[in-house]
């Protein structure tokens, strides 16, 4: 055995293949008693079925949250949760909230500099100075 | 691979056997004639009745005991309630063929339940298979002339136990603090590995060595051992406390099998390319040569090409404190490889290692057709796909 092999594991890439939803579960926190919690109240009495229908990758729990403002709170597949408070906004404000949620994937957000981002090696490879010619001093 | 005649028992699995009205509900339940009674101290209760006589004198009722029963698992009624089973069956994007009790199955492990009939041991068994042919076929029609050794390691790369658990985890399925029937069926379900505990030994390898030490050659791993050329253990299934990785393991395997019960093969090969061979490797740092050139001279002489020629291309700095080379192997006119280092036998063996994986990597290309293809209806005739002898020293 003069070749041996490596054990590695391979690294998943979302989305090429299958793709998961990074949103496991949205939590809806309300209040039967705020005025904070109005917009939130009537989401909930409303629009929860269809967006839950819509996303049944997406685990909802509601829970009341007594004499606090409303919260959505998500979690994803990377450990991290994301909370937004959502007082005082409409039903839709409330629901565009919760679509950012489900869209987001769990990671700190951060400036995006490049234009690709790949662990694909280089096409092109690195630039050698020992090839082509090189320079002749 | 052995050619599994799943059409026999995949339609004794789904018809349900004529049992009597107290047995714990199921929906895929085995043939267990053949099989000992096991004893168990929950469902099996009423069946030891007869023979059971209480301090008291008196006959225990039945009604009672069945309502006081505590099953290892979660009953199958608890799968419609489960938000996160339900999430996570939409989450993998399964058809609504597979159904929910089986998705609860296949989250419990054999050391969270024993009994055969509610864990996933059938399914990874019948998973693991399907997934280990696909990925087989597909490593050996793509990378044709991959040494045994690498074969294994990308197997097991794909595969095995480590990249499963990742798998697992990136569908979002968690684990259950203690296996119950009151835990939610969307967890994962096993009895965990204690801190500090030690693995149980499975009770020796099904290999006939005698000793340990015996050495296990390429081709005795490749009769006696698994796909990625590791012992197999005389006791299949065991109720033993088993680390997080193989629980994750056998429920990925037991969701392809399930896939495929209730699916059919061309959905699980799909759920098999789509969530396992989609995933990245770089096959190329599999690779760990002894001696490379010696390798690279074997090679040439099988293969009938010119003596191998190791030729300076281009140096910088000889005098100096880093030098480098670049050195190009030549069989011939031919560059066979090419490796730059600070010492000029650093060098060539680093053009010696270019050549060989630039063999070992050959590939007819990614789209190669794989034996598998040739199941779907009006598939074109079979041309036989160029497989290379093997290593070139062993």
């Amino acid at each position: 055995m003069v070749v041996q092999g490596i054990r590695k594991a391979t690294v998943g890439q979302n989305g090429v293949g299958a793709f998961i939803l990074q949103c496991k579960r949205l939590d809806f926190h309300y209040c039967d008693w705020a005025g904070s919690s109005k917009g939130m109240n009537s989401f909930l009495k409303n629009s929860l079925t269809k967006f839950a229908a819509l996303n049944p990758q997406v685990e909802i729990t509601v829970s009341p949250r007594p004499r606090r403002h409303p919260v959505i709170r998500g979690t994803y597949i990377n450990g991290r949760e994301k909370a937004i408070c959502v007082r005082n906004l409409t039903k839709e404000q409330v629901l565009q909230k919760a679509e950012l949620l489900r869209d987001a994937n769990g990671e700190k957000l951060k400036k995006v500099t490049k234009p690709v981002k790949s662990i694909n090696e280089s096409v092109r490879g690195v630039w050698s100075p020992y090839h082509d010619g090189g320079i002749h001093v | 691979m052995k050619r599994l005649r799943l059409e026999r028992w995949s339609g004794q699995l789904f018809t349900a056997r004529s049992t009597p009205a107290r047995i714990r509900p199921c929906c895929l339940r085995q043939q267990q004639a053949a099989l000992p009674p096991r004893i168990r101290f929950s469902s099996s209760a009423a069946v030891l009745h007869d023979d059971l006589i209480m301090e008291d004198g008196e006959e225990l009722d039945e009604e009672s005991s069945t309502s006081n029963t505590n099953y290892p698992s979660p009953p199958l009624e608890a799968a419609f309630n489960s938000s996160k089973l339900a999430a996570l069956h939409a989450r993998l994007n399964l058809s609504q063929k597979v159904p929910l009790q089986t998705m609860a199955r296949t989250l419990v492990d054999p050391s969270a339940d024993s009994n055969a009939d509610f864990n996933n041991a059938a399914l990874a068994n019948l998973g693991g298979s399907i997934m280990s042919y696909h990925v087989s076929e597909w490593l050996l029609c793509t990378y044709p002339r991959l040494p045994m050794t690498v074969l294994f390691a990308a197997a097991y790369a794909y595969s095995g136990p480590k990249t499963l658990q990742l798998v697992g985890k990136e569908w979002g399925v968690e684990t259950a603090a203690a296996p119950g029937e009151e835990v939610d069926p969307g967890y994962l379900q096993f009895s965990k590995l204690k801190p500090g505990q030690a693995l149980q030994s499975q009770g020796g390898s099904i290999r006939p060595d005698r000793k340990s030490y015996y050495r296990r050659g390429i081709s005795s791993r490749v009769v006696y051992d698994d796909e990625f050329g590791d012992t197999v253990s005389k006791q299949a299934e065991s109720d033993l406390p088993l680390p997080t990785e193989h629980a994750y393991a056998s429920f990925v395997k037991a969701v392809v099998g399930s896939v495929y019960l209730h699916s059919g093969s061309a959905a699980a090969k799909t759920f098999v390319t789509n969530h396992i061979l989609s995933r990245y490797l770089q096959i190329a740092s599999l690779f760990q040569f002894k001696e490379p050139v010696r390798e690279l001279s074997r090679l040439c002489a099988r293969e009938g090409f010119e003596y191998p020629v190791a030729r300076i291309l281009s140096e910088t700095g000889r005098r100096s404190r880093h030098p480098v080379f670049v050195v190009g192997i030549f069989s011939g006119k031919d560059k066979l490889g090419e490796g730059a280092g600070p010492s000029l036998g650093e060098a060539r063996t680093r053009a010696c290692v270019h050549a060989l994986k630039a063999w070992y990597l050959y590939s007819p290309g990614a789209n190669v057709r794989v034996p598998s293809e040739m199941e779907a209806a009006g598939a074109k005739e079979w041309e036989p796909v160029h497989i290379d002898i093997g290593e070139v020293i062993h």
